[in-house]
């Protein structure tokens, strides 16, 4: 219960599990890695949106702490199994899958599984286990078998634990799935308290114009504020607005492909969009997505602008099990390089891989997926492949991980989100591109290291209780100590969850600082820092990096050499054994 | 003369019934945890009486739902004198002490509404919450609705008139 009082649950603690189980010199490949899969207190409690799992391992994308949360109803049907989490250690030799079933819990022989297709798998798996459709099922692909260091673990066919390469991990362990059915309940300490906030926070929530145009467009509605404002990836980040934006808005797309909504856990919102393509040979594909991220990093950022390849190229990654934001960032790398004459029409099997070319795109992620040709090198990540290709300075990423969409010229504290991620460069650690948006100060430097550190703060505090980010407006800070209390009883109030939050980002923070990361390692690719935007509403502009980080450190108390905690931070924190030296 | 008050209002309440719609729902299951903290004060989709099911290959969501049958299998299939009707509301009551368990009205119900409690012996039916069933008070979809039963087709016709109900059809563009 201390660890609970002190971490929360959720990414705080499994950050805790992590720092204490998987030391400085485990393998992330190998059996000392762990994952740390757990569930927030509010998971599985009808609160709007508590469906969020966290999975924290030592990545091999970036050698670095690394979290992914997953939505859908895979979390909650193991919180009902009456577990909040489950950690997996070591390593089978043979193919397994684990089956979960309340109490009993057992690994049996996957071999049946081993070099199946995510929909192949929860199909057959499925089948074995009975055809049981409320039995979750989370797995990998081939790309986790293969250790692709861009492998996702996919759960309900269509949620990831998407990034930092865990569904490598779980294929390192040679594990190709968890299966999960849980009969027991969710109880709370105040039923009337939590149902009666459950229904202001619902009611609350679909009245916000937010909310409608997430129910409508899902997470695509996003783009066209983006690419408006001049921050939106386009070819490889030489651009930031991209002049076929237009077809990938969320209303277009809705037009376009959409055929329903979709629903994780207990939201409301219903942001996940299934999309239908038949395509022009005939064949049908249904899907749930493309997200915004998705569209942006396979689309805009490869210069395309077709549903039909964009839809194909999301469903590759899908079946195959791998992240669509690394994977859209190694082909746009791959497209530069070829454009530029430093790969050849010989190194990509006579595929003409330039921007633009939906086809190429499609082709080169099947490759990635079978590790075949030009393919294999680009499996390894961007930073890997760009150092292959002698070519590191198209490489658009943080500590090897690749940058979301937003381009951090257009858009100055997303630097800092980036840079300072102890996950590499991720958008979901501090998304403050809305606040920046509306306040008008996206190109404005002041008060950048503070928002930074209240957004994260904030985001840390959701990620640990379980709470989707989509309904953070409503359910905001002080309705999520609410909720704590209401739902377990133990008290705690605004500062107690901030102080939990920041308690995590520097328990991050060391970790990371155990493997010898430092300020040297927060960094960004040379394109954001020293070369201005060529055109668009963010023309001129980069990144005064440095200004950001030593206000952004100031602020974390943080020491402006090394960009470490303090040992005062860290004993105020109560991170340091006051006696230990 | 401007016509005649249609049949049957004069106790509405005994007509209502609750109606799902396919098309309509997004699979949140929020209907399943207002249902088992109503009737159990805790939550969890195995003591709900409501339950929404996901076909992962079509991507549908389906609810499995009492129909409020107006002469209920459920109730003649019974031989243990357990089930009843309510004489208010029209829903179907369950007497867990004479229930034995026997599972004969989960074969009898042709919706598959009829469920075991996960840990006692007796079964659980829908009991319409005495009037205010909270799956559809709580539906952000809509797509549980208690509905006259006289006006209960409606929202299934209307379906099926887009071409959306049914699987199949409803991704065919």
């Amino acid at each position: 219960m201390e660890a609970v009082r002190r971490f929360i649950g959720g990414r705080g603690l499994g950050a805790w599990y992590l720092y204490n189980e998987v030391g400085p010199e485990a393998d992330p490949l190998g059996p000392a890695n762990s994952l740390i899969f757990m569930n927030g207190p509010l998971v599985g409690t009808p609160l709007p949106a508590c469906n969020k799992i966290n999975l924290c391992f030592k990545s091999p994308l970036t050698s670095s702490y690394s979290y992914s949360l997953c939505g859908g109803h895979w979390g909650p049907e193991l919180r009902f199994s009456g577990r909040t989490g489950l950690i997996i250690e070591g390593a089978s030799r043979e193919p397994v899958y684990l089956w979960i079933d309340d109490d009993e819990i057992e690994l049996r022989p996957a071999d049946r599984l081993w070099g199946r297709t995510v929909p192949e798998t929860e199909e057959l798996l499925r089948a074995e286990l009975g055809g049981d459709e409320l039995v979750q099922i989370a797995c990998i692909g081939p790309a986790g078998e293969m250790l692709n260091r861009m492998a996702c673990i996919t759960a309900g066919r269509f949620r990831e634990f998407g990034r930092g390469g865990c569904g490598a991990v779980m294929g390192s362990k040679r594990l190709k799935a968890i299966a999960v059915r849980g009969t027991g309940t969710v109880r709370f300490d105040d039923v009337a308290g939590v149902m009666g906030l459950a229904e202001r926070l619902t009611a609350d929530l679909l009245i916000q114009p937010k909310t409608i145009e997430r129910r409508n467009y899902g997470t695509a509605e996003f783009l066209k504020g983006i690419n408006d404002n001049g921050f939106l990836c386009t070819r490889n980040f030489s651009g930031t607005h991209f002049e076929e934006g237009h077809l990938l808005e969320g209303p277009r797309m809705r037009e376009a492909i959409v055929v329903g909504d979709s629903s994780c856990f207990a939201c409301p919102v219903a942001c996940g969009k299934r999309s239908y393509v038949k395509t022009r040979d005939g064949r049908r594909m249904l899907l749930e997505g493309p997200e915004f991220e998705t569209i942006a990093l396979l689309g805009s950022n490869c210069g395309v602008s077709d549903w039909e390849s964009l839809v194909e190229a999301t469903l590759v990654c899908d079946e195959y099990g791998f992240d669509t934001m690394n994977a859209g960032a190694c082909v746009s790398l791959a497209m530069e390089c070829f454009e530029k004459g430093i790969i050849t029409i010989r190194d990509t099997g006579g595929m003409e891989l330039r921007f633009g070319n939906g086809a190429a795109l499609v082709s080169l992620l099947r490759m990635m997926a079978e590790r075949r040709g030009i393919g294999d090198i680009l499996a390894e990540g961007v930073r890997c492949a760009s150092e292959r290709f002698g070519a590191p300075e198209l490489a658009m990423h943080s500590r090897g991980q690749a940058l979301p969409a937003y381009d951090p010229r257009g858009c100055k504290s997303m630097a800092l989100a980036y840079a300072t991620s102890p996950k590499g460069a991720h958008h979901m650690f501090s998304p403050t591109m809305g606040h920046e948006i509306a306040a008008g100060t996206r190109l404005s430097y002041e008060g950048k290291g503070a928002l930074h550190m209240e957004n994260q703060m904030e985001m840390c505090a959701v990620d640990s209780l379980g709470i989707c980010s989509t309904v953070r407006g409503s359910f905001n800070i002080s309705e999520q100590a609410r909720a704590f209390g209401l739902v377990t009883g133990m008290k705690l109030d605004v500062e107690g969850l901030k102080l939990a939050a920041e308690r995590t980002i520097n328990l991050e923070r060391i970790y990371n600082a155990r493997l010898g990361f430092s300020r040297k390692d927060d960094t960004l690719p040379k394109r954001i820092l020293c070369e201005p935007v060529p055109s668009g509403p963010s023309a001129g502009e980069t990144v005064d990096l440095d200004r950001l980080l030593d206000e952004y450190y100031s602020q974390m108390g943080w020491n402006l050499e090394d960009g470490l905690p303090t040992r005062e931070r860290l004993l105020t924190l109560g991170l340091l054994d006051p006696d230990a030296v | 003369m401007i016509g005649h008050r249609p049949m049957g209002r004069e106790n509405s309440m005994e007509k209502k019934v609750l109606v799902f719609e396919a098309a309509r729902c997004t699979g949140c299951r929020i209907c399943e945890q207002w249902c088992s903290v109503r009737h159990f004060g805790m939550a969890g989709p195995s003591l709900s009486r409501i339950t929404i099911i996901r076909d992962h290959v079509n991507q549908i969501d389906n609810g499995i739902i009492c129909h409020q049958c107006v002469d209920a299998p459920c109730i003649a299939s019974c031989k243990f004198d357990a089930l009843s009707k309510d004489g208010t509301t029209g829903a179907i009551i369950v007497d867990a002490r004479k229930c034995t368990g026997c599972r004969l009205c989960i074969r009898a119900c042709p919706h598959g509404a009829v469920r075991m409690h996960p840990g006692e012996k007796y079964v659980l039916i829908c009991d319409l919450c005495a009037g205010e069933p909270q799956c559809a008070l709580h539906c952000p979809e809509k797509a549980v609705q208690y509905l006259e039963r006289g006006k209960a087709e409606r929202p299934y016709r209307s379906a099926l008139v887009r071409g959306l109900a049914g699987r199949g059809k409803r991704y065919e563009r």
